[in-house]
């Protein structure tokens, strides 16, 4: 089960995607329905068709004691429902599923819960659909065996993520960048053991309504048979419901003295893993774009990217090693990180801060600032040639309150960046003495 | 993707991403999209034309994996994948990736068994420009014996990181090592460490200058493009380059398996997996007639391919015996096949427990069979993930050139799929009680062990 893997993907997905110089279909935002944002593309050139719908019922939510209660509320969806004619059991959604080669994946990030469909658009295919995600959306029965077994799936997975460097390293991370941040606290053998089945009714009922919701289509479907989708998919759901608690600020990461800022976890595995990283923007954020740039410049772009080239290329300390922002309707983070064999940490560690530091301080160069909006700019057509891709667009601009025409003007508001704004953007979100550092399995 | 697995080892291709074919519910693509041409130096071109968005794939693929390695020289088809970017006569160490960064190309490359490939995504009015680099270091590469010594480095550092560090891959890799004998197929694509250790620059030298080469090599390109002009550029650049003999490829069949093999791999981990291959047939490009490769593809679907696939309801959710469970089959290769089925142990199980727990499945389907209802849902997601497939141009050019390495044609495709829908539930029965028997078995077991210092943070 990936319930409880809190994790970046979905923003990563769909992190910094956009732009023009070919005609791009246009984005078209339906009716509103029980509260829920409706958008639609559409593509007629397969017959088929994408459905997201992404619910404010993301991992930050956890209750106190109880993390991992979100990802479990939505992972569990497709273990059983009620229907007009009774209910279904999770073999009989699985059957059903397979029977109509529907494709269902449900994911949980820190700010959202995705489901995704895909199916066929023949009418009578995609009606059976959305009629069995609509049942899974408003009515899961969360059976009491089946969580029990969930959960010690679950806590066994945990157990397995202690023994992995990597997972090790990624939690410790998050709670230095998150700090008393509800995303900071991981879920644990502890808080999976406490939920039951009252907590997931619970949260079904109080985050799972129309006003919290965004449905995006992509496909061989017209406005009609998307409102009408729209109308099936969310008949169940409640428009809205009790008002629900503030979530805190996430403080931006302080100045703080190396020792403060940085963790060592002794580990006995080959290779030392680093990561660094600090709280930084939303994707709303105008500053987003020379922060894209620029980050294509330090750790984003692939094999000439600055980290690649001085911990890689040059030093062959890595096989791999990058750098990301992965902002999100509110403040995301931004992080770097290697994995090395352990004797060489120390080394690689200092590479990888000096870079940066070097990049923070005195910004990129005019040739790398022409080579990266070259790659960015003559790329963009790779990031809207198909359906699953032009979702993921949707679905980031949706999500983080963009502008319908984010696609159109994407490619000239990359041109437009200037050396100054992007040395300007990294100077104001991030700074070396404020970056949390930790570094696993490092031999001395 | 933010976190770069770039110049990546193992590609597993899914029996569901290789199929291709039209059925009466969707709409067909026409097959006359598809254009084949052979070079008078050997290279082969396929154009799969696709004009949904101004995209190109262009993919290169050398048919010299893993499988044509010589002992003391395992990884070295890997390796050589790595020295790809690291210059030619006109083209400076990293230079391939800054020219293809700057048409807003992205690029990769890959290395299995049984070929390596590589290859670029880009807006179509730059296809010219990435056909000329992947033209100019098919014959010109060149590097110095500097550049080998720091990538030897990343290579190992990618084999810590991908095996050494991970008991999946530790387990899958004693499993190899341990079903086969003879075959090659024994080596894991990465390398052992010492060969990696021990390696040459000239041994990468060597390689290049044996197998790669127009006539061991096939062009796929996909997306929006027109076939002739396409061809005329492919010429233009290629056109150029000498065949060379290639080496020989001894057969080195495996012998035949008499009894079990076992093998337990120690490794840090909370919990136990077990691993169950059987050797088994895969199909053959001169009989594509045979039922039993289709057979065991759609048994492996009856066992896990969808979330209420026997497998999984059993071991998972009635038994819990399990934790997660997959199995692995794959018609299509160069080399033998193994039918895998592979478990990650539930708390307080044993690994007799989930042994027996499969073996309980499999008897039962020896015994008394599939159900038709149970065949028709797998062939029905067959079909409709041929129509999910062409959503993307770049996985085309993937199955074509996987179907191509293996001996197979692209015109093969259709037909295959053509062929699985045909197949009966007595035939999966069959072959489910003729292969997976104990004489071709071989069962590896991941023992785990406490990590001295796992889970204990520092301050």
């Amino acid at each position: 089960m990936r319930a409880l893997k809190q994790s970046f993907c979905i923003v990563l997905m769909t992190f910094g995607l956009f732009q023009v110089a070919y005609a791009i279909l246009p984005i078209e935002q339906l009716d509103t329905f029980k509260g829920a944002k409706v958008y639609l593309v559409q593509t007629k050139t397969l017959p088929m068709v994408d459905i997201e719908i992404s619910i404010d019922a993301g991992d930050r939510y956890d209750p106190v004691g109880k993390s991992g209660l979100a990802s479990m509320t939505a992972e569990l969806m497709n273990y059983g429902a009620r229907t007009e004619r009774g209910v279904l059991t999770e073999a009989q959604i699985a059957d059903e599923i397979a029977d109509l080669g529907a494709n269902l994946g449900i994911s949980v990030g820190g700010e959202r819960a995705i489901i995704r469909i895909r199916s066929l658009s023949r009418k009578d295919l995609r009606d059976r659909a959305v009629r069995l995600t609509s049942a899974m959306l408003s009515s899961p029965t969360y059976d009491a065996k089946i969580l029990e077994r969930e959960k010690q799936r679950s806590i066994t997975e945990l157990l397995e993520a202690d023994t992995k460097p990597e997972s090790v390293l990624e939690r410790r991370f998050r709670k230095s960048v998150y700090g008393d941040y509800p995303l900071g606290e991981s879920p644990t053998v502890k808080s999976v053991g406490s939920v039951g089945v009252s907590d997931l009714s619970k949260f079904h009922q109080q985050f799972y309504r129309g006003n919290r919701m965004i449905v995006s289509i992509v496909g061989d479907v017209n406005r009609a048979e998307a409102d009408e989708i729209v109308h099936t998919l969310l008949k169940g759901v409640p428009q809205s419901g009790a008002a629900i608690a503030p979530l805190p600020q996430l403080q931006r990461s302080p100045v703080e003295p190396l020792a403060e800022r940085e963790i060592e976890i002794p580990f006995d595995s080959q290779q030392a893993h680093i990561a660094m990283g600090m709280t930084a923007v939303t994707r709303s954020n105008p500053d987003y774009y020379p922060l894209m740039v620029g980050n294509y410049i330090l750790g984003g772009g692939g094999f000439v990217a600055r980290l690649m080239s001085e911990v890689r290329e040059k030093r062959g300390l890595a096989y791999s090693v990058f750098s990301y922002f992965a902002p999100g309707k509110d403040t995301g983070i931004f992080q770097a990180g290697l994995q090395t064999k352990s004797d060489q940490a120390a080394l690689a560690l200092d590479v990888m801060s000096s870079t940066m530091s070097n990049f923070i301080a005195n910004g990129a160069t005019p040739s790398e600032l022409q080579a990266a909006k070259a790659n960015l700019i003559n790329g963009f057509p790779l990031r809207i040639d198909n359906n699953r891709k032009l979702l993921d667009n949707v679905s980031s601009i949706a999500w983080n309150d963009l502008p319908l025409d984010t696609l159109d003007t994407w490619t000239a508001k990359v041109d437009a960046v200037t050396l100054e704004q992007v040395t300007a953007a990294f100077q104001k979100y991030l700074a070396m003495d404020r970056m949390k550092i930790v570094v696993l399995g490092a031999v001395k | 993707m933010a976190i770069l697995q770039m110049r990546s080892t193992l590609l597993q291709f899914s029996f569901l991403s290789l199929m291709c074919c039209h059925f009466a519910w969707a709409a067909p693509a026409n097959p006359s999209d598809t254009h084949e041409y052979q070079f008078s130096n050997g290279l082969k071109l396929i154009i799969q034309e696709d004009h949904r968005a101004p995209t190109v794939a262009n993919m290169v693929w050398y048919r010299a994996g893993s499988m044509d390695e010589v002992n003391g020289k395992t990884g070295l088809a890997h390796v050589l994948e790595h020295m790809m970017f690291k210059g030619t006569d006109k083209v400076k160490a990293g230079e391939f990736s800054r020219l293809v960064a700057a048409v807003g190309g992205r690029e990769n490359a890959f290395t299995t068994r049984d070929y390596t490939a590589y290859f670029q995504q880009v807006e179509k009015s730059k296809l010219e420009e990435v056909i000329k680099l992947e033209a100019d270091r098919m014959s010109n590469l060149n590097f110095d014996d500097a550049e080998f010594l720091k990538e030897i480095q990343v290579v190992m550092e990618e084999r810590r990181l991908r095996t050494e560090d991970n008991p999946d891959n530790l387990l899958s890799e004693a499993l190899m090592a341990t079903a086969y004998m003879s075959s090659p197929y024994r080596h894991p694509v990465v390398g052992w460490m010492n060969d990696l250790v021990n390696m040459k620059a000239n041994d990468a030298r060597d390689w290049y200058r044996s197998w790669y080469a127009p006539n061991n090599a096939t062009v796929v390109i996909s997306g929006d493009v027109e076939p002739e002009k396409t061809r005329a550029l492919v010429e233009k650049y290629f056109g150029g380059i000498a065949a060379h003999e290639l080496p020989v490829r001894k057969p080195q069949v495996e012998p035949v398996q008499k009894g079990i093999k076992q093998v337990q791999v120690k490794a840090p981990a909370d919990s136990a997996q077990l691993a169950m291959a059987w050797k088994v047939p895969h199909l053959q490009p001169e009989d594509l007639d045979n039922v039993e490769p289709y057979a065991l593809e759609l048994l492996s679907a009856v066992l896990d391919g969808y979330d209420n696939a026997r497998l999984n309801r059993v071991m998972v959710k009635q038994e819990r015996v399990a934790n997660d469970v997959g199995v692995s089959y794959d018609m299509i290769s160069r080399g033998p096949e193994l039918f895998t089925i592979g478990v990650s142990l539930a708390k307080g199980k044993t690994v007799a427990q989930a042994e027996a727990s499969i073996r309980k499945v499999l008897n039962e389907i020896a015994q008394k069979g599939v159900l038709e209802s149970e065949l028709k849902r797998i062939k029905v997601r067959l079909l409709s993930n041929q129509i999910y497939k062409r959503d993307s141009i770049f996985g085309q050019a993937m199955e074509i050139g996987s179907n191509e390495m293996a001996g197979f044609s692209w015109r093969d495709i259709d037909p295959m799929l053509e062929k699985m829908q045909t197949i009966t539930p007595e035939q999966v029965q069959v072959v489910a009680g003729k292969y997976l028997v104990d004489e071709g078995l071989t069962i590896a077991v991941l023992d785990p062990q406490a990590r001295k210092s796992a889970a204990k943070d520092g301050k």
